[in-house]
């Protein structure tokens, strides 16, 4: 895990730097070549700018010297030679034209001056040059004081001073002039023109430049690097040799200058534009530097945006490599579950086994100590149900693990589960001492749809563990209530609650009580035995039911399970309860269970009042009794605060005779407390959970005797059989014999099958509607009792659905499974139970 | 002897008869019955004769009549050899339930047998 999250990290950091280098890279060479593109682009965008400022500064310079040439051609044409006053004329229309002198020049080069200061000729050659083949030119003249002057010369014959002709009549402006006109003094501007000669000597000078000579001018900047300056000089004295155009880019030290030189009309001079890039360059430069930082800035983005996707991935990664880790841990946890499950089953199984094995050996070398023995075989019993407990729970397990256990729904009572569930618990909550109680309050439904195996097994799980994890002497509460289902109307909503007062859960086990393998590890639970599993299969079964299950638990204060069941609402009908209108009185400490007593008594035709303490009873009892209406029947609880219900009996029986039944009601053994309570005086017992059934199966033996102070005889409960046809089949002779004796006592008429073969016969041979009912024994030699109930069932006989009852000696869950399957309607384990069995018989041949 | 000696004597709880039977007549007249079922001795013929099928029913058969009388000695080893005998095949175990089951009949009628004697005395 760690190695691994190291590795991640380096890479994650190794290709974060690698992408941050590069990055870098890329945007350091797009800079650098971006500012190489600029310059380039100032340089030919200085060429263009040079070439085009030079051109329109020379057409300037050829449009004014033009311009003033004309102007001295005019005058040469209006005004003759023979004019009178030649001299004079001209003087006077030169000065109107703002000439600054005016002379004529004759053929050796000397100036007859009309006005003006007296001028030389600066390189006379090929000014006179021209002059003299009659063109006309432009040339650079000097005063006495070094003064420069253009001259204008155009070819003109006029009399001289000295007699002779002069060639030319030449004007004279003052450089400044052209200088302005050409504004080559701009100081707004950034370029700056000079006019030199061929010979570098500067006709017009701007800008900073004092020296006399363009090319020393020049020499000089490159004092450093004399020979690229003699470069220069050479390069630009070759173009104004040929007469062509000059353009470079001269770098002197950090300063870099563009040079343009361009001949000039009517003249030997060439214009000299300069450049300077020193501004253009520190834009340039600004624009670099602004490029620079943006694409650094942008690349310091880019290298954020890439850091942030890089540290989110890594919290991904790391968030992952942690479920992973969990998910790693949980595998292993249940890996350890199921391993220590099954160290703690080896252990579990080992120690019902090695009593076993050691009972067995105590009881082989005692084989004649028959008390000795009885005491090993008790304990090899209690091992083996212990054992068979835990296999039990393994196999569920297995079943639930791979999906196989399914629900058996079928038609059930709540009060036979409730009542089979009392009478499962009864032996260990004795054992223990624990107070044990039970309500049940607004049962609108006795009858609904449910596995009861597996309800059962969910009730006795629940219980069990409250039995457990309580200790001596503490209380357990099973309640059950009904509630309309949000189901519809075809369901009934059923809770059942199981509390107890025993140890308590903690929060963290309580969130995983439904694991499976699991148990509280601590030490307080380490000497109570258990696989494990029993609440895991819980929990799975009301799920399979559509069931929920809510854990309250408090350490060392008490668990509470509550599970809530929508079940369906059984079709069979209830039978007609009504008993006789008697008076009854309910006494328990519970007003709860007193009303809702009362409301089931009610239903089912019986008056009754209620009293939650034996005194209060009594006085009851007695006013009645002054008024000579004495209740029929009392109900008593056997534990009350004060004086208890056996108490409460004597002393009933003492004031008020022994008329009146009185029977307990309670959720612990009778067989416990009979013979007290019978010396007390009480009738008998009615055990809670008091449904309506309860109660009216309890208080039916009081019809036709409410006065009878003993148990009311078999008869009185079994009377209307008289007549009813039975078939019963059984193999052996004895059984039949005591089926015969005790069934015969309920006025029902047996004949015998001895096999399945037999009582197929017998049913086919007799008339139609002939048997009431068969009572089918299912081993039996020829025909077994499955095989005769299919085949009176695929009879074509329109009493072929008569019912049939088995009678075995097994009574597990897949018998009776399989006799309902065969197509019997009920199943009754033998011993032979007078009760029971007439008590199915007389519902289901009522129900013909 | 009474019969509720006898019972005490097979290991049974008479209290149990009783209360379902209700007359103690007819526990005692099935009581001297049951020494004259020949369940037992259709056991022993038919594991004599290898026929486990038909043993398991015997046993069971005995299993039936001991719960009908309370028998609750002999009913439990001829429940449990009912159930060793169930899949139809023979074992070790089978074979010490047959002991046991054969030790807890005979001790049983001999109880019967006695409980007679002191009638018939």
């Amino acid at each position: 895990m760690n190695s691994q999250k190291k590795s991640t990290t380096r890479f994650l950091t190794v290709s974060l730097l690698l992408v941050a280098v590069f990055c870098v890279c890329i945007f350091s060479f797009l800079a650098f070549f971006m500012n190489q593109k600029s310059a380039e682009t100032i340089s030919s965008v200085g060429t263009i700018y040079m070439t085009s400022m030079s051109e329109k500064v020379s057409q300037h310079f050829e449009t004014t010297i033009d311009l003033r040439l004309i102007q001295v051609e005019s005058l040469v044409e209006t005004i003759s030679p023979k004019h009178s006053a030649l001299r004079s004329t001209l003087e006077y229309n030169a000065q109107a034209r703002g000439f600054e002198g005016l002379a004529f020049c004759s053929d050796d080069g000397d100036f007859d001056v009309l006005y003006g200061d007296p001028l030389t000729t600066a390189d006379p050659d090929p000014f006179l040059k021209s002059l003299r083949a009659g063109e006309k030119k432009v040339a650079v003249g000097l005063d006495k004081n070094g003064e420069k002057f253009v001259l204008l010369g155009v070819p003109a014959r006029y009399p001289m001073q000295d007699g002779g002709d002069s060639i030319a009549l030449v004007a004279s402006l003052t450089a400044d002039y052209v200088a302005e006109t050409l504004s080559l003094y701009s100081d707004n501007s950034l370029v700056y023109s000079h006019i030199i000669r061929n010979d570098g000597s500067f006709v017009i000078r701007s800008g900073d430049a004092y020296r006399d000579n363009y090319f020393e001018r020049l020499q000089s900047l490159f004092d450093s690097v004399p020979e690229t300056g003699d470069q220069y000089v050479h390069e630009l004295q070759e173009a104004m040799r040929t007469g062509e155009d000059y353009s470079t880019l001269l770098q002197i030290g950090e300063e870099r200058r563009h040079l343009y030189s361009t001949k000039l009309a009517y003249s030997e001079w060439y214009l000299v534009t300069v450049l300077p890039y020193g501004e253009l360059d520190e834009a340039v430069n600004d624009l670099g530097k602004t490029w620079i930082l943006m694409v650094y800035l942008g690349c310091a983005v880019v290298l954020l945006a890439l850091l942030l996707i890089f540290a989110q991935y890594f919290k991904l990664l790391l968030g992952q490599m942690q479920e992973l880790a969990e998910a790693k841990k949980a595998a292993e946890h249940a890996n350890k579950a199921k391993s220590e499950f099954l160290s703690n089953m080896s252990h579990d199984i080992r120690t019902p086994m090695n009593a076993i094995v050691g009972m067995t050996a105590i009881a082989t070398a005692n084989i004649n100590d028959v008390q000795q023995v009885q005491n090993c075989l008790k304990k090899i019993t209690l091992s083996s149900r212990h054992l068979l407990g835990l296999i039990n729970d393994v196999l569920d397990m297995s079943k639930i693990e791979s999906g196989k256990l399914t629900l058996n729904m079928d038609q059930i009572s709540l009060r036979e589960v409730m009542d089979s569930i009392v009478s499962i618990v009864q032996p260990q909550v004795r054992a223990k001492h624990q107070r044990f109680d039970v309500f049940i309050h607004d049962i609108s439904t006795e009858n609904v749809c449910c596995d009861s195996v597996r309800l059962n097994q969910v009730l006795i799980n629940f219980l069990g563990n409250a039995i457990k994890f309580t200790p001596d002497g503490g209380a357990i509460q099973v309640s059950l209530y009904e509630e309309d289902s949000p189901k519809g109307v075809d369901f009934i909503r059923v809770h059942l609650t199981v509390k107890d007062n025993g140890i308590g859960m903690t929060k963290e086990f309580q969130e995983k009580i439904f694991d499976s393998f699991s148990r509280e590890d601590s030490t307080r639970v380490r000497k109570t035995e258990g696989t494990g599993l029993g609440m895991a299969i819980t929990k799975y079964i009301v799920d399979a039911m559509d069931g929920t299950i809510d854990v309250e638990s408090e350490l060392g204060k008490g668990t509470e399970f509550h599970v809530t069941l929508d079940l369906e609402r059984a079709q069979i009908q209830e039978e007609d309860m009504i008993l006789p209108e008697w008076n009854l009185l309910v006494t328990d400490d519970d007003q709860q269970l007193c009303e809702s007593t009362v409301a089931s008594l009610k239903s089912i035709g019986v008056r009754a009042d209620w009293a939650l303490d034996a005194e209060t009873a009594i006085k009851m009892i007695e006013k009645r009794h002054q008024h000579g209406d004495d209740y029929h029947i009392i109900l008593l609880d056997w534990k009350l605060p004060g004086m208890d219900g056996i108490t409460a009996a004597k002393e009933i029986r003492r004031r008020f005779g022994t008329d009146t039944p009185i029977l307990l009601i309670s959720a612990y053994d009778w067989s416990e407390i009979e013979t007290d309570a019978k010396a007390a005086g009480i009738t008998g017992f009615i055990s809670k959970p008091l449904f309506k059934s309860t109660l009216f199966y309890g208080l039916k033996p009081f019809i036709g005797a409410p006065q009878a102070t003993d148990e009311p005889p078999p008869e009185e409960i079994t009377s209307h059989f008289d007549g009813k046809k039975i078939l019963l089949a059984e193999d052996n002779d004895l059984n039949w014999e005591i089926a015969e004796e005790l069934l015969s006592e309920l006025g029902l008429d047996l004949e015998w099958a001895e096999n399945g073969q037999i009582c197929v016969e017998k049913f086919e041979a007799s008339p139609l509607g002939y048997y009431d009912a068969i009572l089918m024994d299912l081993r039996m030699p020829v025909m077994s009792g499955y095989e005769a109930t299919r085949a009176i069932r695929a009879s074509e006989r329109a009493d072929a659905s008569l019912p049939i009852i088995a009678m075995t000696a097994d009574a597990f869950s897949e018998d009776i499974k399989k006799c309902l399957d065969c197509g019997m309607n009920a199943h009754v384990a033998k011993p032979i139970d007078v009760r029971e069995i007439s008590r199915l018989l007389d519902k289901y041949i009522n129900q013909i | 002897m009474t019969l509720k000696e006898c019972y005490a004597a097979m290991g049974s709880n008479y209290d149990e008869v009783l209360g379902r039977m209700r007359s103690e007549r007819l526990v005692q007249k099935f009581v001297l019955k049951f020494a004259d079922d020949g369940s037992f001795d259709l056991l022993q013929k038919s594991l004599a004769a290898q026929n486990y099928a038909e043993a398991f029913r015997a046993a069971h058969t005995i299993k039936g009549v001991c719960q009908n009388l309370s028998l609750s000695k002999l009913g439990a080893s001829s429940s449990a050899l009912a159930e060793a005998l169930r899949g139809g095949g023979w074992s070790e175990e089978a074979a010490a339930l047959v002991e046991e089951t054969t030790r807890d009949y005979q001790e049983t009628i001999s109880a019967i047998r006695a409980f007679q004697e002191a009638l018939g005395g």
